[in-house]
């Protein structure tokens, strides 16, 4: 059952193509060809515009919001080529960081789960995916995967993080041993899934089924069980779910969700990871469980 | 960018956009020869594919062609069946027209060519498929022939119309690509003709009026019905001409860029908004036609491009073949050809095989590539975002079940053709209906505290025998004398078992068993005693009255008998009071049943004795049993019984075993059935651990044998678990320990569940709060602050991660970032982060975190929280150190949430303490640091301030566990010096303070542990210097603080909630709370009243006794019965436990007024209304408080009742 608890205005001049809540599901932003990036405060069914953000030259693609461990953060791209950070401070919205090492529209920009660090990855229709890391006092280390995807990269999402062993942090700075994992979609029809190796990044797998662009991918959230799920849409029409259940993840089986009628441009998995949420250009949304 | 290339001097043909993979045909040009002068045909297809980084495409098919190809066109005609790809068709040199089966060619089959006409006289230059229809192909030659073709029937073309005068080529046909029948043909001469099939005759005409048009390419735009491109090849005017037909008089723009003649146009069907164009200047641009505007534009070429093509399927890439032979594919994005070039020059490296081909034993060096190509491929992307690009719809998650959807037109009437969409829908999603209806009731029923009814409900729509089971076992706890309801539901019923025996022994049915008689009656009466007994008192408090009645009663029914008949030596052993002697004698005769008798009279270890020679003796299958449960044995019981028969062994235990002993008897009942493995006896360990109140224990076994995955199963269990801690609870009175991790684990699980089902506020509630558990506190933060604003009178969960400051770190202090916040971003990051500013007020050392361990240091805290308020009492010091902690920190302490360490609320809780008023309270010795867990618990340090006389004996060493009442420190002040004695204690001035007074911490998790006022000497305490004299000198050095968090409780009891207000008004009006010397010192008489000689009872309380006495005097004058005035008699007696009670003070107000209430009742006779109120009262406060007395309040007013007195 959906229903509308809030309608938001959001007064953008030109097509949204994006709009995230924040973590706690209070704030959502928004961006538009209009070039803007928007929040708002929508709870209790209200909406204030707290931010106008003016910075790109070029529809905004998307945006996403950081974990709130590192304050109210949020990173937005363009088809101007950028990526920009920005943070509240004091209580207003500054632009805190700009990437500018893509040759063509980013289209898609993702936090890594916060126990990593601050981790940006950034896939550009140039190819590439970059990954930005916070490493402190406003300095961001880049890393560069050069034609990960050819004709460009539409997507990407990071794996959740889970730590053989202990969920326990460590305060003191040490990191547990994560595995880092994400995964792209993009117009070479391929779902490719990276694997931090000593500090570099490796194409651990290559998911080929779909026939079209892949315009989405959405990693499902870790919900305890050993099984990795991997959700990805295409211009064909056509949502796979990516399955793998060793712990090795190189086995990863597809299964083919359905096929629309239509491009479909975005999947999301609910925080609990059992409903997927299907956008197409038939405009239509479509929740699968 | 370029992505491919081939080097072939062909025409080109995309396969059409349905197909995957993608191909491009290419087929040897006409009018083109290379240096080799060969004449040959061939007609090849490669696989476009993109996976492949290199520059290279794999030809997947090749055909030798009978003729050369001026034009190739690649459709679906036939595609319905899965192998096929489609048809291609050549035009040819001569006026052949080819079809071939894409297929065949693919796979190498035979006869790949499926038609061939000569239909034309000449050269077939133009081609195109109805986009509509499949089947139909439109041609176009010299002479202006024009033929449409029905390739299902190849033979016969048929003609648009009459050819168009004067005979000219057709340099391009193309269908309409909105109205199927329209079809236009573009000539040399630089005009386009437009074609209505259905009429079949020309019905427009285009042209130029400069006549210098010379129409190289022709395309339909691919939205818009009536609007066309045509270009121009001559070099005087090389442009595109934009016409729209409805003003077919002059072109509606022109695109003016190339510097020589166009020739070729291409408009991209995925964007109308781009049209590609080739010329002979050598440059291919990309055009946004309504603007007029250059989008992109493709360096400079070595050579003139004549075809450009979009790829149909893939929208951002182009082919383009030139002159100098080559066939390139490029993409209109951008991007750089880094990894390509690499891979070029590892080819070129390759070839010439690396590996010592000379043989000189040298290996030769990487090829050196020159970096300058590199640089030069760099192209900038569309300046214009394409339109496939942007993604017009959108849909995500958020927290709490939110479904954020964009894009979508609300109403499909409403018209959102000019203006994009602006609005973004936030949906709540709910899936599982069933559970949010099932968890909704569970809530209403914990809220309303009418547990009883829903698990009546639960029982009539159980499906399973075990749960029903389980729901009626639930259900039982809830209950007053639950211990004889679950004997019940074990399935003996006491009233059912009399009447078996009395009608046996009224039948006198001969026992086979060689029981000697005396014994069998024995057994009987002690029935007969039980069922008394706990109908008099409350089951669970039964079982040592029990006892205490049993052997009193055996003697005055056996006495008499003895003295009449005997043995001679016995009588003598017995005159002279060998009693020993005489039981000898007794057991040598087997007389067990005088034996036992004159045992009882010889004293507790004869008894003993003799009992245990008796069962040695007596093997029988009763005996075992007679032996345990009369030498108390109930650990063997357990141990040993055979688990088919753990019924009977929960039942003794229900019947027998001492309140104390009795969870942790069915406990091990439950472990053992547990352990079996076996699901039915795991089913009935569940009903144990239900009877024994272990929560934890239950989940565990539950889960092993449940799957809990599923949300209605997880609800299942929930449901249990919550009625079976809230029904604890209500019987002690306090919250239950801290949840174990199992159960932790589930209550997360379930909160998190309904927290996606968007119901934030319950799942706030099952959230354990005192959990430590990161998860849970992750969880907490999450839903609190997901509640925005909603969450009025509670303080923010401490934030559960160690946060990093991203940006150059500025200095601001948190007056100023909030003075400096503009409105709407203010209210927001108020609430957000209140930690922040508090970070910075802990030492450097301290980690960004409100880690737990530091929190519970006692030690370094004294100093700090002292220093201000030295005279201060503890309530207020411990206040300050909250403060000092969380500086925008809550007032109620009990949001401090979920730091508490198990063994705070630990000891006082379990079950197996007596509970008695004095142990309840912590009291002074609690504050010492020897303690400090318990130290949180009750206005600890008040104590060791307000005891002037004998500080020596509150050295922590000699202060024992404050659980132990004899070792409580009260015994020390009541023989103080000082003296407790003189005034009785005014009552109501104590009100007040009992759950205020220690400071909120405290009480919070014991409401109805409140402190007993003592009855002391108020004389005593109105010296105010002696007292302030030794609070100076003590206190500092003595007293650690409380943790400054408690454990709270999952669900607050009413009753500490009043408290609040009155707290927060007291710690914001800067008054010294209750415990401070000047105005509290009431506070400070508060110690346990054990051992205090009896006094009178307060006056305001005498109305209660004298009601109560009459009552029990007005029913025994009318009371014939013996079993009632028994039960009178009891009565009296145990009302001597209330007044004892009352002369302590030891009550709660709650239950004062509730016996006031009973007693009012009473005097108005109304018996039924003063049943309700102590069922009210018995409900809402702990068991230890009125265990004593309540039950038989009940029994009298059920008495009175039935007595209609």
């Amino acid at each position: 059952m959906v229903s509308v608890i809030n309608t938001v205005d959001t007064s953008h001049k030109d097509m949204i193509h994006e709009a995230q809540m924040d973590y706690y599901g209070t704030r959502l932003a928004t961006c538009s060809s209009d070039r803007s990036v928007k929040i708002f405060d929508v709870w209790n069914g209200g909406q204030i515009l707290i931010a106008d953000l003016r910075g790109h030259e070029g529809p905004v693609w998307q945006v996403a919001w950081a974990h709130p461990m590192y304050g109210n953060i949020l990173a937005s791209c363009s088809y101007d080529r950028k990526v920009i950070i920005w943070k509240e401070e004091n209580g207003t919205w500054e632009k805190t960081y700009e990437y500018t090492g893509h040759d063509s529209s980013v289209n898609s920009v993702c936090w890594a789960p916060h126990d990593y660090g601050l981790i940006l990855a950034c896939g550009s229709s140039d190819g590439a995916i970059s990954l930005l890391s916070y490493t402190g006092d406003g300095q961001w280390e880049v890393k560069k995967i050069s034609n990960a995807h050819t004709i460009g990269c539409n997507a990407v999402s990071w794996a959740p993080a889970v730590v053989p062993g202990s969920l326990i942090e460590q305060p003191s700075g040490q990191k547990p041993n994560y595995i880092k994992r994400f995964a792209s979609g993009g117009c070479d029809n391929l779902v490719k899934i990276w694997k931090e190796e000593d500090g570099q990044w490796k194409e651990e797998q290559k998911l080929e089924a779909h026939s079209g662009w892949v315009q989405d991918v959405a990693w499902a959230p870790s919900i305890g069980l050993p099984t990795s799920t991997i959700a990805s849409c295409s211009q064909d029409g056509r949502v796979f779910i990516w399955t793998c259940d060793d712990a090795s993840g190189n086995s990863w089986s597809p299964k083919l969700l359905h096929k629309f009628n239509d491009v479909v441009w975005h999947v999301s998995w609910s925080i609990t990871a059992n409903i997927l949420a299907v956008s197409g250009g038939d405009n239509k949304v479509t929740l699968w469980k | 960018m370029k992505l491919k290339e081939i080097e072939r001097t062909a025409v080109q043909a995309w396969s059409p956009a349905n197909n995957h993979p993608i191909y491009l045909a290419t087929g040897t040009s006409a009018q083109q020869l290379d240096a080799s002068f060969s004449t040959n045909a061939t007609l090849e297809i490669f696989e476009v594919d993109f996976r492949d980084p290199s520059l290279d495409m794999k030809q997947k098919g090749t055909l030798p062609a009978s003729n050369r190809f001026h034009k190739l066109i690649w459709g679906n005609f036939g595609n319905g069946s899965p192998e096929s790809s489609g048809v291609i068709i050549g035009g040819g040199d001569n006026g052949v027209l080819t079809m071939y089966s894409a297929h065949r060619i693919l796979a190498s089959k035979s006869e790949p060519v499926i038609g061939q006409t000569e239909k034309h006289s000449g050269p077939v230059r133009a081609l195109d498929f109805n986009p509509f229809q499949c089947n139909l192909l439109a041609s176009g030659a010299n002479d202006s022939e024009i033929f449409i073709w029905d390739l299902n029937n190849f033979s016969v073309p048929m003609t648009p119309g009459a050819k168009s005068q004067p005979h000219e080529d057709i340099s391009v046909v193309s269908w309409n690509r909105q109205v199927q029948h329209i079809l236009s043909s573009a000539h040399p001469s630089g005009k386009a003709v437009v074609w209505d099939l259905r009429k079949n005759e020309p019905i427009i005409k285009v042209s130029d009026h400069s006549n210098r048009m010379h129409c190289s390419g022709m395309a339909w735009h691919p939205e818009v019905a009536t609007q066309l491109v045509l270009s121009s090849e001559d070099d005087r005017l090389p442009v595109i001409q934009i016409w729209d037909l409805r003003f077919a008089t002059s072109p509606l723009s022109q695109l003016e860029g190339h510097a020589r003649g166009v020739l070729s146009v291409s408009w991209c069907q995925a964007d109308p908004e781009l049209l590609l164009s080739s010329a002979k200047d050598n440059r291919i641009l990309c055009w946004n036609p309504s603007t007029g505007e250059m989008v992109y534009e493709l360096p400079i070429q070595s050579q003139w491009c004549f075809d450009v093509q979009w790829c149909p399927r893939n929208p951002s890439i182009f082919s383009a073949a030139t002159f100098d032979g080559w066939i390139n594919i490029y993409s209109v994005m951008g991007g750089s050809l880094e990894a390509q070039q690499k891979t070029q020059a590892d080819k070129i490296s390759s070839s010439f095989n690396n590996l010592d081909p000379f043989g000189t034993g040298q290996i030769l060096p990487p090829l050196q590539v020159p970096e300058q190509v590199a640089q030069t491929t760099l192209i900038p992307p569309l300046k214009k975002p394409p339109k496939w690009i942007r993604r017009p719809v959108g849909v995500s998650f958020a927290f709490g079940g939110k479904l954020i959807t964009f894009g979508l037109t609300k109403a499909p009437g409403q018209q959102m053709q000019q203006t994009y969409p602006h609005q973004v829908f936030i949906s709540q999603v709910t899936t599982e209906t069933e559970f949010l209806l099932r968890s909704r009731e569970l809530q209403m029923a914990l809220q309303s505290g009418n547990l009883l009814d829903y698990c009546k409900g639960k029982i009539q729509t159980a499906k399973l025998q075990f749960d029903e089971n389980l729901w009626n076992f639930l259900k039982v706890n809830l209950e007053q004398e639950s211990r004889a309801k679950l004997l019940k539901l074990l399935g003996y019923n006491k009233e059912d078992l009399q009447k078996k025996i009395a009608s046996c022994l009224s039948n006198g049915i001969p026992d086979k068993q060689p029981l000697p008689e005396a014994n069998e009656a024995n057994t009987a009466q002690s029935d007969q005693l039980l069922i008394n007994t706990s109908d008099d008192v409350a089951a669970v408090s039964s079982s040592s009255a029990f006892f205490d009645n049993l052997i009193p009663q055996n003697i005055s029914a056996l006495e008499i008998p003895v003295t009449e008949d005997t043995d001679g030596l016995i009588s003598q052993a017995l005159l002279l009071g060998n009693f020993e002697g005489a039981v000898e004698l007794c057991m040598r005769a087997e007389r067990f049943a005088d034996a036992i008798i004159l045992a009882i009279a010889g004293g507790e270890n004869l008894l003993k004795e003799t009992q245990k020679r008796y069962f040695a003796k007596r093997k029988t299958k009763l005996s075992l049993l007679l032996s345990s449960i009369v030498q108390q044995k109930w650990q063997d019981i357990v141990c040993t019984c055979d688990l088919q028969s753990w019924k009977e062994a929960l039942a003794i235990l229900l019947t027998y075993a001492k309140h104390e002993d009795y969870t942790q008897l069915c406990d091990m009942l439950g472990a053992r059935l547990e352990s079996e493995g076996d699901a039915a006896l795991s089913n009935d360990a569940c009903l144990c651990y239900i009877s024994s109140g272990n929560v934890e224990r239950l989940v565990e076994c539950w889960v092993k044998n449940h799957e809990t995955s599923s949300p209605l199963a997880l609800q299942d269990l929930v449901e249990k678990v919550m009625v079976l801690s809230r029904s604890i609870e209500m019987l002690r009175g306090t919250a239950g320990p801290a949840p174990g991790p199992v159960l932790a684990e589930r209550i997360t699980q379930y909160a998190s569940l309904l927290a996606s089902q968007g119901c934030l506020a319950a799942a706030m509630d099952y959230l354990p709060n005192s959990s430590k558990e990161l998860l849970i506190e992750q969880l907490r933060d999450r839903l609190f602050h997901a509640q925005g604003g909603n969450v009025g009178d509670q303080q923010p969960p401490p934030f559960p991660y160690a946060r990093v400051n991203v940006g150059v770190i500025k200095q601001t202090s948190p007056a100023a970032r909030r003075g400096s916040t503009p409105e709407g971003a203010a209210r927001k990051t108020g609430p957000k982060h209140p930690e922040k500013p508090s970070y910075q007020s802990l030492t450097p050392s301290a980690p960004p975190q409100p880690s737990v361990p530091s929190l519970f240091t006692p030690q370094p805290v004294p100093a700090l929280s002292m220093t201000p308020h030295h005279a201060a009492a503890a309530p207020q010091a411990s206040a300050g150190l909250q403060t000092g902690v969380y500086s925008r920190g809550p007032p109620y302490p009990q949001y401090n949430l979920g730091m508490v360490p198990a063994t705070a609320s630990g000891p006082a809780l379990s079950q197996s303490q007596p509970f008695s008023p004095a142990a309840a309270r912590p009291g002074g010795p609690a504050s010492f640091p020897s303690q400090p867990p318990l130290s949180g618990q009750s206005m600890p340090m008040t104590s060791p301030g307000v005891l002037p006389p004998g500080p020596a004996l509150f050295t922590p060493a000699s202060l024992p566990s404050s659980q132990l009442p004899a070792a409580s420190p009260f015994p020390v002040a009541s023989q103080s010096p000082l003296g407790f004695s003189s005034a009785p204690f005014s009552c109501p001035m104590n009100m007040g303070y009992p759950q205020g007074g220690p400071g909120a911490p405290s009480t919070k998790p014991l409401p109805a542990a409140s402190l007993p006022p003592p009855p002391t000497a108020q004389e005593s305490w109105t010296d105010p210097s002696a007292r302030g004299g030794l609070q100076k000198k003590k206190l500092p050095e003595k007293f650690t603080p409380p943790a400054p968090i408690t454990a709270p409780v999952m669900s607050l009891p009413t009753e500490p909630q009043g408290i609040h207000p009155s707290l927060s008004r007291l710690q914001e009006s800067g008054q010294s709370p209750p415990g401070a010397p000047k105005e509290g010192s009431l506070q400070y008489h508060q110690l346990p009243a054990e051992r205090v000689e009896r006094k009178e009872l307060p006056p305001e309380h005498q109305g209660l006794k004298t009601t109560f006495e009459g009552l029990v005097q007005r029913c025994s004058a009318i009371a014939t019965d013996p079993k009632t005035r028994r039960k009178l008699e009891d009565a009296l007696q145990r009302l001597e436990t209330l007044y004892e009670k009352l002369r302590e003070q030891a009550l709660s107000p709650t239950i004062l007024m509730g016996l006031h209430e009973i007693a009012h009742c009473i005097e108005a006779r109304n018996y039924q209304q003063g049943l309700l109120v102590h069922t009210q009262v018995v409900s809402s406060s702990s068991f230890s408080e009125v265990s004593g007395f309540m039950p038989i309040l009940k029994v009298l007013m059920t008495i009175a009742g039935k007595l209609n007195v």
